[in-house]
């Protein structure tokens, strides 16, 4: 098979080179003449041919043409079609580089500026893209208030955040949960902080790292495989231009709920440096410090249990990179990209816990501490050759989630309370003298210590040679790369019970950080003061008892290593067929993974009996066909399709082979080294097209069949353990399995454009886009029992919520600007139950924001913002809508400052 | 390197910001956390005819470095330590020293042997007027018993004594000598005398009594099965027991066994036990309410709780208890059994 490949590749690469034999090369830098900043996403084609290239982030372009005199035309929204003539020596290399201007016909009195440029890069790219993309510039992430990724990609089509405290963490596309996203910085996965899944919590990285954010929802061959919903690249700056670049901003602000300031700056210096400018030097600096709670109820149904919860939060994301590249002719360039993001999280909560079942009103505090950093090292080159192009690349990125401190007390009172869950919006309680913490004992302290660390490895290299068939213009282009991942998860967790005489909780009372809770509804009084208990903890330490019992099944638990090869390859083709363009070819994925973790067993009597280490081993190939069609209706319409295959690997905490059984109640949860990722046919059909005066309005359709999706099966009536000799029989086993199909469907819409077409609006633009997504899931019946295992039924994909959507409307004027912003998330499956009563829904949410800016001179810009200006809850229900378990406040908070550029 | 310093001393600045160690108090944990020295028992009690009780002192469980003992185990010292104790809250009579005559510490080296057999001495230093003593904690064990001597005529009387009569003790400090251990001084020991003219004591079930036995085999029959199928010719006699805290039901039969103790083998008649803990007991009345709750391991190394519960009278040394039993889903109805001291 590999032989035949061969006899059909290499005569084409010969070809391709004896074709090119007569070419030369064009190079050059396309910017704004007005401002030099570049354009990105420019149209640079052979006047009369379809023989073209688009501009790159730093406004870059290079293609190869027959050698002659040719007239090249540029284009790009909202400027005016530009063209110039020049000769081309056979095997030479030609540099032009552009200025081109605003479009003074079509935006009278509109300046191109500010937000409009920033769309306007985004909105070439996209146009300019070989497959289904969606681009956000910087300067439009800019124009809304928000301060990380994730926050910035809800603005994006198709996309939806889960939040955590109010602000955006996890990003799903298209109804596919985050574990099917693929997160990557300029152009290479980095690895997730965090323990037990891949996926990256975006709000670590904050926006004013990134020069442009690609979503792309359909994937071509040089891409990674392992992304069903579409992939994320995150791209950081690089330095443009001789003259030194120094931009920044210095803002604060104010959180309603908890009443406190906050704190963000922003510094960045970019320039290049040499004759022809050949070394480009960027540094980027950022920090943003922000005091945030919530006000929070959760109802337990089956328990019937009532939590209040209080919370109060510090928040820091500090963003360092840089960028170093030098070109040594224009023909080979080397580059060093460094990201380092550090996100911090000390979190204070405390809780009430009325359990009328017991009699008895639990009193908690926590004091957590957690930081997630970040950091990638991308170094790499690019050659052009007379014939072919090449690049390549290593990467070092490493992830970790660092919890120093996990502290939580609890204290409990032996009393009666009822419970009243009449009111959908707020529980009623009776509980007499609940707030009283002399009638508080104590219960426990527990001291946590994590660290998760997540390593990558990375080369990579990809070749391109352009080639001619008649008039018609192609590219074939191959690569590979190899990866080596290591992950580890490490535990420490220390829980004292009394051992006699810790006095009752008044003797620790601390301080409210709020003067009311939920708007005065509940009643706090005196909250725990837990650093006296630790205090009180380390003064009198023969008054605590270890649970020793408790700390070996905690540590074992969870603590893995894992170590993941992936070693892949590609082969693509691009061919321009006057206006169609078609992309096809095929990557090859395989996986390597070997993990180690614990089997803790519980025996009869419900003590641990054994921990036992255990590994596994697995590994899978995948052949992912991609082809994309792209259609050009008329310069400014596309018609795309594609048919793409894609794949998503497991999380690890499904895929590590640690197992516990509790022989007491007969159940155990077994990890599945031999689980398969979830594989998927993904279809993609969308027209486009795009305003000269910058704007778009596009519809897309779209469908994927996922096969081997996973889900939580029971076994009834197993053996334990389920491979080699049975120490336990009659268990039910829970394991993360293969098997079951699942698929969603859906539509976008999206318009974006300048309303100058109004006389009166001239200076407003909307930004309006709505996703509808339907999905279905079939997985063992929660009905099954020992008899029916393989019941089926059908359920919505967790993640996926029904409609998704943005509008925007704002004004921009020549020196004032405001905007208003609605983010919609529907509704949306959170957890599946053990029984379609018991499944747990987050209720659909829409959040406005507000934000504005002043031009004080063309360098310095006042700026405000208010969010979630309506105070929109988190709120989840289970079961039915008006059974609510869940409603968590936030309020509204704000930022302004001023942002320069020197 | 100035601008590199400079970016050093912003990282310290803004690290300052994440309030990572804003009023925040580190926990002693892991190797931090002492080794603590602790009372082994909440109390006990003797028959006031009994001319001694004890104590234990103990090491609570740490983390087993080696990783065997799951649920941990006691990590001896490594240097001899210096526990003080006090003996105080007595009730019942006048002065300590008209009670406790003597007092000697040991330590078990095994079965058979005791530090005491060895002559290693403790120092245990005891002060009868103030109760106030000392004793050194060694290195390399795990337990030390303190011994008291008491005065057996002090309390043995003829009459039923409703008012209590006990003492307890505490710990109350310890003189490290460089070891990172620290004492729990606010657990007791409480000993209590208890007055063998009311429930406390042993019974005798009358073997000549047919009835009487079938009833004791219907009761403790339910929670073991050796019991459940005796025949009263197999039986020597039995026994009941009600000690500080717990009740003993003991079946001594005829047949007997060799029993190897201490390199001495002893022939013994085979004896069946049946352990409850008393969950209630109106101990200060001659007649009233009884609870009692033990566990039986089953096969598969389980435990199930059993509860026989009911009342007793006492007259003349002539113990009527009306017990209802339940076990694993089987109930035994109210069931009188009789035994004599």
């Amino acid at each position: 098979m590999k032989l035949k490949m061969l006899f059909i590749w290499i005569p084409l690469l010969l070809a391709a080179t004896v074709a090119n034999a007569q070419r030369g090369i064009i190079k050059g830098r396309i910017t704004d003449q007005r401002n030099k900043e570049p354009l990105t996403g420019a149209t640079v084609v052979v006047t009369g041919t379809n023989n073209a290239a688009s501009t790159n982030l730093n406004g870059e372009y290079q293609f190869y043409v027959n050698a002659g005199k040719i007239n090249l035309t540029v284009r790009y929204l909202g400027y005016n079609d530009t063209t110039f003539t020049l000769t081309v020596d056979k095997n030479k290399l030609e540099v032009l580089n552009i200025a081109m201007y605003a479009r003074p016909q079509t935006l009278k009195n509109v300046i191109v500026s500010g937000y409009t440029q920033g769309q306007a890069k985004a909105l070439n790219q996209q146009k300019n893209a070989d497959n289904i993309k969606n681009i956000i510039a910087a300067d439009q992430i800019g124009r809304f208030p928000d301060p990380n990724a994730a926050e910035a990609l809800q603005r994006v089509p198709g996309i939806n955040i889960e939040r955590d405290q109010g602000e955006g963490r996890y990003v799903s596309i298209r109804g596919l949960a985050p574990q099917f996203t693929n997160t990557s910085v300029n152009g290479e996965q980095i690895p997730s902080p965090e323990a037990d899944v891949r996926f990256v919590a975006l709000d670590a990285i904050p926006s004013d790292q990134l020069a442009s954010i690609e979503v792309s929802k359909a994937l071509t061959p040089d891409m990674d495989g392992d992304a069903i919903g579409g992939s994320i690249n995150l791209i950081t700056r690089i330095a443009q231009s001789s003259i030194a670049a120094i931009s920044g901003s210095l803002g604060s602000g104010y959180n309603n709920l908890v009443g406190k300031t906050n704190l963000q700056g922003q510094l960045q210096y970019g320039q290049r440096f040499g004759k022809n400018e050949k070394l480009g030097i960027l540094l980027n600096g950022n920090y943003y410090h922000n005091d945030l709670g919530s006000d929070n109820f959760e109802r337990n149904v089956d328990d019937n249990e009532l939590e209040l919860r209080d919370y109060s939060l510090t928040r820091t994301r500090l963003g360092l990179s840089s960028s170093i590249d030098y070109k040594f002719n224009n023909h080979h360039e080397i580059y060093f990209k460094g990201l380092y993001t550090r996100f911090t999280d000390r979190e204070q909560r405390r809780r009430y816990v009325f359990k009328p079942g017991d009699d008895e009103i639990e009193k908690l505090m926590k004091d957590r501490f957690e930081s997630q950093s970040v950091i990638s090292l991308n170094t790499g080159a690019k050659h052009t050759f007379k014939n072919f192009f090449l690049d390549y690349e290593a990467q070092y990125s490493y992830g970790e989630q660092n919890t120093p401190y996990d502290n939580e007390s609890s204290f409990v009172a032996g009393m009666p309370s009822l419970l009243n869950f009449n009111d959908g919006n707020y529980p009623r309680f009776d509980a007499v003298g609940y707030t009283d913490n002399s009638a508080y004992e104590f219960d426990e302290i527990g001291f946590g210590k994590t660290k998760a660390k997540d390593k990558n490895l990375t080369a990579k290299f990809n070749v391109g040679l352009p080639y001619k068939i008649g008039s018609n213009d192609g590219l074939i282009k191959f690569g590979a790369k190899v990866r080596s991942k290591n992950k580890s998860y490490t535990i420490q967790q220390n829980t004292f019970e009394n051992l006699g005489g810790v006095p009752n909780l008044n003797q620790f009372e601390g301080v409210s950080p709020k003067s009311e809770f939920l708007k005065g509804r509940y009643d706090l009084g005196t909250p725990m003061g837990i650093n006296k208990l630790i205090t009180y903890f380390n003064n009198n330490p023969s008054q605590f008892e270890l649970q020793v019992e408790d700390k070996a099944i905690d540590q074992a638990l969870e603590a893995f290593t894992a170590n993941e090869d992936v070693v892949a390859g590609y082969v693509m083709g691009r061919q321009q067929l006057k206006k169609l363009m078609i992309l096809g070819g095929v990557r090859y994925e395989r996986t390597k993974v070997s993990y180690n973790s614990n089997d803790v067993v519980i025996d009869e009597n419900g003590d641990l009996a054994a921990i036992v280490p255990v590994s596994g081993s697995s590994s899978y190939d995948f052949v992912l066909p991609q082809l994309h069609f792209k259609y050009e209706i008329t310069p400014l319409s596309n018609l795309r399709a594609a048919l793409t295959w894609s794949y998503a690997r497991p999380n690890f905490s499904e895929i590590i082979p640690s197992q516990e059984i509790n022989r007491e109640d007969g159940v155990a949860s077994v990890g599945n080294p031999a689980l398969q990722p979830v594989s998927a046919i993904n279809y993609d059909l969308m027209y486009e097209h795009y305003f000269g005066s910058v704007g778009i309005v596009s519809a897309g359709l779209f469908h994927k069949q996922l096969d081997d999706f996973i889900y939580r099966r029971i076994l009834f009536n197993a053996n334990y353990p389920l491979t080699g000799t049975a120490t336990a029989t009659g268990i039910d086993i829970t394991q993360a399995q293969n098997g079951n199909k699942a698929s969603i469907t859906g539509i976008e819409l999206a318009l974006q454009r300048r309303l100058n077409f109004i006389p009166l609006l001239k200076d407003f633009s909307v930004y309006l886009n709505y996703t509808y997504t339907n999905s279905k899931a079939k997985i063992q019946s929660r009905a099954a029992a020992a008899n029916n295992a393989n019941v089926t039924e059908e359920i919505r994909l967790p993640g996926q919520s029904e409609s998704v959507g943005n509008a925007s409307l704002a004004y921009e004027g020549k020196r004032f600007s405001l905007r208003g912003s609605l983010n919609f998330n529907g509704s949306f499956l959170s957890e599946v139950g053990g029984t379609k009563e018991a499944d747990v829904f987050v209720k659909s949410r829409m959040q406005f924001d507000a934000s504005g800016s002043v031009n004080i001179t063309n360098r310095i810009r006042l700026f405000a913002e208010l969010l979630n200006l309506t105070n929109q809850p988190l709120e989840v229900y289970q079961g039915n809508k008006s059974q609510t378990i869940q409603r968590e406040f936030y309020s509204f908070w704000s930022r302004f400052g001023i942002k320069f550029n020197l | 390197m100035k601008n590199l310093s400079y970016l050093f001393f912003m990282l310290i600045f803004l690290s300052a910001c994440e309030k990572k160690n804003d009023d925040l108090v580190n926990p002693m944990v892991e190797q931090d956390f002492p080794q603590i020295l602790l009372l082994s028992d909440e109390g006990d009690g003797e028959l006031e005819d009994e001319d001694k009780f004890s104590f234990k002192i103990t090491l609570a469980d740490r983390v087993d470095p080696s990783g065997k003992e799951l649920g941990g185990k006691i990590i001896p010292l490594e240097k001899d330590v210096t526990v003080n104790f006090e003996v105080s809250s007595f009730k019942g009579f006048a002065t300590l020293s008209s009670y406790l005559m003597d007092a000697k510490a040991f330590y078990e080296i095994d079965d058979c042997t005791t530090s005491e057999d060895k002559g290693i001495d403790l120092k245990l230093v005891f002060d009868k007027t103030t109760g106030k003593g000392s004793v050194t904690f060694p290195k390399g064990v795990e337990e030390i018993e303190i011994e008291f001597e008491t005065n057996d005529k002090l309390f043995d009387d003829k009459v039923f004594n409703a008012s209590s009569r006990k003492l307890e003790i505490k710990l109350t400090s310890v003189s490290p000598n460089g070891e990172y251990v620290v004492v729990n001084n606010t657990n007791k020991f409480e000993y209590e005398v208890l007055d063998d003219e009311g429930i406390y004591g042993e019974y005798e079930l009358d073997m000549s009594n047919q009835q009487q036995f079938d009833n004791y085999i219907k009761l403790f029959g339910l929670v073991n099965d050796k019991v459940k199928g005796l025949k009263i010719n197999d039986v020597e006699e039995i026994k009941i027991e009600f000690q500080y805290g717990e009740l003993k039901a003991i079946v001594v039969l005829k047949q007997t066994q060799n029993v190897a103790e201490c390199g001495k083998v002893k022939v013994e008649n085979v004896e069946i036990e049946i352990e409850g803990d008393l969950e209630e007991l109106d101990d200060d009345k001659l007649s009233g309410d009884v609870e009692i709750v033990g566990g039986i391991e089953q096969a598969n190394g389980s435990e199930k709780e059993f509860v026989y519960k009911g009342s007793f009278k006492l007259v003349n040394g002539n113990l009527e208890l009306k017990l209802k039993g339940e076990y694993d889903d089987h109930k035994i109805a109210e069931t009188i059994l009789a035994v004599h001291k």
